[in-house]
């Protein structure tokens, strides 16, 4: 089989892909419970909106970094 | 990993919600406060918290002791749906189980409401529609005549088998017989509703069977304060305890007074917190009630901070609520019939 084009890109790309990708489902799975229990205090007390918002962020960590990843691969490998 | 959180259970959103509940119940320092007013004032008083719409609803139609009782009730019925209706999958299952035995409650209070003449609404008044039945379902119940009927309905509506209770009622003619089978009932369905493959659900249910032992203590003490002991005791015995097998309890029921069955209560698990009111000179039944209550409560509290995406905390929740309810009516009743307030303090759980 012929490989066209440039192989080390599309590595990189795939790699930068998965990154995101993967550390998406990460943030996701994290937020799946901190989401449905901020919901829950929300419903209960309005007040505690900011407080439930910020523990709600902090998994969105994760995927950032996985951004970076990503932004490293692309612009700097 | 992926799994729904729909068929395990919302335990993060309704564990979410009834903790921010619990921290608006009302603590040692209101407690302290109400001890000091009147009626009309603990009514404002609990009209400022979070039985506020419940007051509302109630205050054209009944007043004093009475809205405070009603309204009670209604707000803790509400609370204890709206904690249902929130939950989902197998947490719902959990929760409609424990709630059954507000159902039970409810049963209980139409047969006796009607065994002494009572008037549909004296029997609403005592009615908490927390369970699986409905305020609805509950009326069915009321404008039956016959205690037979009544059980016959309520199985019906539950899908429970009540033959043996109604055959129970017609061979001893009294309601009692009715009211242990029913407890019974209650708590091998709760049982019966765990499925202990994970640890919280292993939790719950040792929890579970930890209040099945309380009750039965409770039972076979109050039954040794009136001077009964031995066999007729263990008619009144709940199967599924965790430490007080059938074996152990009527070794408790022997003993003929509580001051005697001191060295047999010894092996239990919550002897310690017990100990003191159990030894002393003049045993007070009271005081060694209060303090399983409290140990009840303590228990749960310490489970729900260890196990808190279980029903564990739900549970907790409940019995709080409750026995603030119980605490409100207990101030309110003693006030009302004048009472000492270190009395009335003496018979609150804090």
């Amino acid at each position: 089989m012929v490989l066209e084009g440039d192989v080390g890109a599309g590595l990189i790309a795939i790699g930068a892909g998965l990154a995101v990708g993967l550390t998406g489902l990460g943030t996701g799975m994290a937020e799946k419970d901190i989401g449905a229990a901020a919901v829950g205090a929300i419903t209960e007390d309005l007040s505690l909106f900011g407080k439930a918002m910020i523990f709600m962020v902090l998994p969105e960590t994760i995927v950032i970094f996985g951004l970076v990843i990503a932004i490293l691969g692309i612009f700097v490998m | 990993m992926f799994r729904r959180s729909g068929k395990e259970g919302n335990y993060a959103y309704t564990v979410a919600r009834v903790k921010a509940k619990k921290s608006l119940l009302l603590g040692e320092e209101d407690y302290n406060k109400m001890l000091l007013m009147s009626v009309p004032e603990i009514s404002r008083y609990i009209s400022e918290s979070s039985y506020q719409k419940e007051m509302a609803e109630y205050a054209g139609k009944v007043s004093g002791i009475d809205l405070v009782e009603r309204a009670t009730y209604a707000s803790m019925a509400k609370v204890f749906s709206s904690i249902l209706m929130a939950s989902q999958g197998e947490l719902r299952n959990l929760v409609s189980a424990y709630l059954n035995k507000w159902d039970i409650w409810n049963l209980k209070v139409i047969l006796r409401g009607k065994s002494f003449g009572l008037d549909a609404e004296s029997i609403r008044e005592d009615l908490v529609p927390a369970g699986s039945l409905s305020a609805d379902d509950l009326e069915k119940l009321i404008v039956l005549d016959s205690h037979e009927d009544i059980i016959a309905a309520f199985g019906k509506m539950e899908g429970v088998n009540v033959d043996e209770a109604i055959d129970l009622y017609k061979n001893e003619g009294n309601l009692g017989a009715v009211e242990d089978f029913l407890d019974k009932y209650h708590y091998a369905s709760l049982l019966g509703s765990v499925k202990p493959s994970s640890r919280p659900a292993k939790m719950f249910q040792d929890f579970v069977r930890m209040e099945i032992d309380v009750k039965n203590v409770k039972v076979i003490l109050k039954l040794k304060a009136e001077g009964i002991f031995g066999e007729p005791v263990m008619k009144y015995y709940i199967p599924g305890g965790k430490q007080v097998d059938v074996k152990y309890a009527t070794m408790l029921a022997n003993s003929e007074t509580i001051a005697d069955a001191a060295n047999d209560l010894s092996h239990l698990e919550f002897y310690d917190v017990i100990k003191d009111a159990v030894e002393a000179d003049n045993v007070s039944l009271r005081d060694v009630v209060t303090l399983m209550k409290r140990y009840e409560l303590a228990q749960a509290n310490k489970l729900s901070h260890m196990y808190p995406l279980s029903m564990i905390p739900v549970v907790d929740y409940m019995i709080h609520k409750e026995i603030e309810v119980k605490n409100i009516r207990t101030i309110a009743r003693g006030i009302e019939s004048g009472l000492d307030r270190e009395i009335i303090k003496g018979l609150l759980v804090i």
